[in-house]
């Protein structure tokens, strides 16, 4: 028996497919873009692929992430939150805290058991997500990938005052001009960023152990940054883009289980292929 | 959705066109007044034969006029009030009442007065404090109101007439009470969102046919058969302003809203104004004491000195208790509008106190506009998720 996640984030859609004892076959990540059926679509037959599967091999489906509505082959949609916390516990089974930085959302979330209890995030704006960094790397002319690496070179931190993306980018423009050197910049966005993440989520009472996921936890400069501000250690999984994903897997098994002793499991075929974004209902 | 006829669709028409029913009533001749808050004493405006009308925002309006004369950092409510009055959405209305709730009303009510060219206009200055001297001065307040509001209408608003006023008012509280009472029931017996939009219509109509009106859908919704779907939880939601059935539906996809303490919900409406011999006090009395609103600061015991936070907490929260067990409640949301500070201020506490009352409850923003609703409903149901 094999279940998938899928996991329609603001930024990139990831699929995890997983076999009956939990163990991961495969995963597959792309860029999410304005069609989220479509993706959803190819990075699924992805997976499938990758895992040498057809998609009546999938016994149940979770589709989690913003666009989680638009995956219409999903069993079941459950909240990115539910699903970071099941693939956070999964990795890390001492987690009781975890702090997912995304392209559009922090979430600091509160875990017991693998269970979701507890969470903040981010509600006045973009400031404290993936997108202050990509806003600003766009400014200073350099790959987002890259801003770890050149933020571990600076000589002193610029401190940064403006955590709104539009105006920190205005800031970055005015300490360029002024001479500043990039690292010196980029070390500061980073702590910027992470202090105002740190803030957050202590609104809820961090408990050891700390995960950080999401694709920022993917740039070393600003894990660096977290454990700084937040004055404490913080585990990052190989693939912190991929934990909810997994944890819609995880769900998915364990949903399939429930159903199955209700006797609710799920009828009828999937069609991967005629989901698509603009379906005839829509025109 | 029932037959055309009925109350509660009715309510829905009114509730999504609801200046067409104001504009019809103007063609005959009525006058009606604008409010923007449920803390203007409507009684004062019915019984001089004055229509009230709360004046809303829109979500599905983008805020555009009002940046002319508002910041962007600022209650989200009354950008948008001000932005639809300043597209002309409410030039029907005679007139204008705003009263000092809150800062960005106060500076919002300014503007208003400044921008529009309305017949009639007051500010009403209200203290933020429950003390026998704030009802003194509110008292004076509402006279001086009362005096602007004589000289506008052209004639004397006696206290007779003023008590027939609130006595209407009363039977209205009385039959919003009777609404929520459908929604004890599991399934309820009327949903959250049909809740908003009988309530919000009402506010917007003269005090006999919203009365009208309430009697019919209460009538209706208590023999119907089509109920409301029962769901998983049964939600209390508290916050500043829920004035939007889109909005409460993003609730209502996976729970029963079945309590509010909002006010475009049962704020208004929890409690009546006690009658004595001076009404204008009586109303100054009820609008400081009775309305819930994170806006007036309750002291424990008004001039003690020792610091009991757990009876300051049930001083401020205590009637939450009682509508949590009456509705077999299992999950609140304190939802704000964005840059709402003084329900921020107020939640820290209201999180303890629901933790006190073992009730698992979550914070939530949401910014006034349809961009709100996707991050809302994944705040929502994950914290559905963490309780069922």
């Amino acid at each position: 028996m094999y279940f998938a996640g899928i996991d329609v984030g603001s930024t990139m859609t990831k699929a995890v497919l997983t076999n009956e004892g939990g163990e991961l076959l495969s995963a597959v990540k792309g860029p999410t873009g304005p069609e989220h059926r479509r993706l959803a679509n190819e990075v699924m037959r992805g997976a499938l692929e990758q895992a040498g599967l057809q998609i009546d091999d999938i016994s149940y489906i979770v589709a989690t992430g913003y666009g989680r509505v638009n995956v219409p082959f999903a069993d079941r949609q459950v909240t990115e939150l539910s699903c970071h916390a099941r693939g956070v516990f999964s990795l890390f089974p001492g987690v009781k805290t975890a702090i997912d930085i995304g392209g559009q959302d922090v979430k600091c979330m509160k875990i017991n058991g693998g269970r979701l209890i507890g969470f903040v995030m981010n509600d006045k704006c973009a400031a404290g997500t993936g997108r202050f960094l990509e806003a600003t790397a766009a400014t200073l002319g350099i790959r987002l990938e890259d801003m770890g690496d050149i933020a571990s070179k600076a000589t002193k931190r610029v401190q940064i005052s403006n955590l709104c993306t539009i105006f920190a980018q205005q800031e970055v423009v005015a300490l360029l001009s002024r001479g500043e050197p990039l690292e010196n910049i980029v070390a500061g966005l980073h702590i910027a960023l992470a202090s105002r993440v740190a803030a957050l989520a202590q609104r809820l009472v961090i408990e050891p152990d700390l995960a950080l996921t999401g694709g920022v936890a993917m740039n070393t400069g600003m894990v660096r940054a977290m454990r700084e501000s937040l004055g404490r250690d913080v585990l990052v999984p190989e693939e912190p883009l991929l934990t909810g994903a997994l944890g819609a897997a995880i769900i998915a098994n364990e949903a399939y289980r429930e159903a199955a002793e209700d006797g609710t499991l799920p009828t009828g075929t999937r069609r991967l292929e005629e989901a698509t974004f603009f379906a005839e209902e829509d025109l | 959705m029932s037959d055309q006829s009925s109350g509660l669709s009715k309510a829905q028409e009114i509730y999504s066109n609801r200046s067409r029913r104001a504009r019809e009533l103007k063609a005959e001749g009525r006058k009606l007044i604008g409010y923007p808050c449920v803390y203007v004493p409507v009684e004062m405006l019915t019984a001089l034969d004055l229509i009230p009308y709360r004046a809303c925002g829109d979500i599905r309006e983008p805020v555009t006029e009002a940046d002319r004369a508002l910041p962007g950092s600022f209650c989200a409510v009354m950008r948008s009030c001000l932005d639809c009055a300043l597209k002309g959405k409410n030039d029907f209305l005679d007139g204008m009442v705003a009263i000092h709730s809150s800062d960005p009303q106060e500076k919002t009510a300014r503007v208003w007065e400044s921008y529009t060219d309305h017949p009639y206009f007051h500010f009403i200055d209200m203290p933020v404090t429950v003390r026998p001297e704030a009802v003194e001065y509110f008292t004076s307040q509402l006279d001086d109101f009362r005096k602007t509001l004589e000289a506008f209408a052209g004639r004397e608003l006696s206290a007779d007439r003023l008590k027939q006023a609130i006595d209407y008012h009363n039977r209205q509280r009385g039959l919003v009470r009777q609404l929520y009472d459908l929604t004890k029931t599991s399934p309820p017996a009327i949903s959250g969102t049909e809740i908003l939009q009988v309530v919000k219509a009402v506010m917007g109509l003269p005090v006999a046919e919203g009365n009208d009106l309430l009697t019919e859908v209460i009538g209706e919704a208590r023999d119907r058969t089509d109920r409301p779907e029962k769901k998983p939880a049964r939600l209390l939601l508290w916050g500043s302003t829920l004035d939007d059935a889109d909005v409460m539906q993003v609730f209502e996809a996976k729970a029963n809203v079945v309590m509010d303490d909002s006010c475009g919900g049962v704020r208004a409406y929890r409690a009546d104004v006690k009658l004595t011999a001076d009404p204008l006090e009586d109303l100054a009395r009820y609008y400081l004491n009775e309305i819930t609103c994170a806006r007036t600061f309750r002291q424990a015991s008004p001039g003690e000195t020792s610091k009991a936070y757990t009876k300051d907490l049930q001083s401020r929260f205590g009637y939450l208790d009682d509508i949590i067990r009456e509705w077999n409640i299992n999950g609140a949301i304190m939802l704000l509008v964005r840059y709402c500070d003084p329900f921020a201020f107020e939640m820290p506490a209201l999180k303890d106190y629901f933790e006190s009352l073992g009730l698992p409850s979550t914070y939530i923003e949401y910014d006034y506009t349809t961009g709100a609703l996707a991050p809302l409903r994944t705040r929502v149901e994950a914290f559905l998720e963490t309780i069922a």
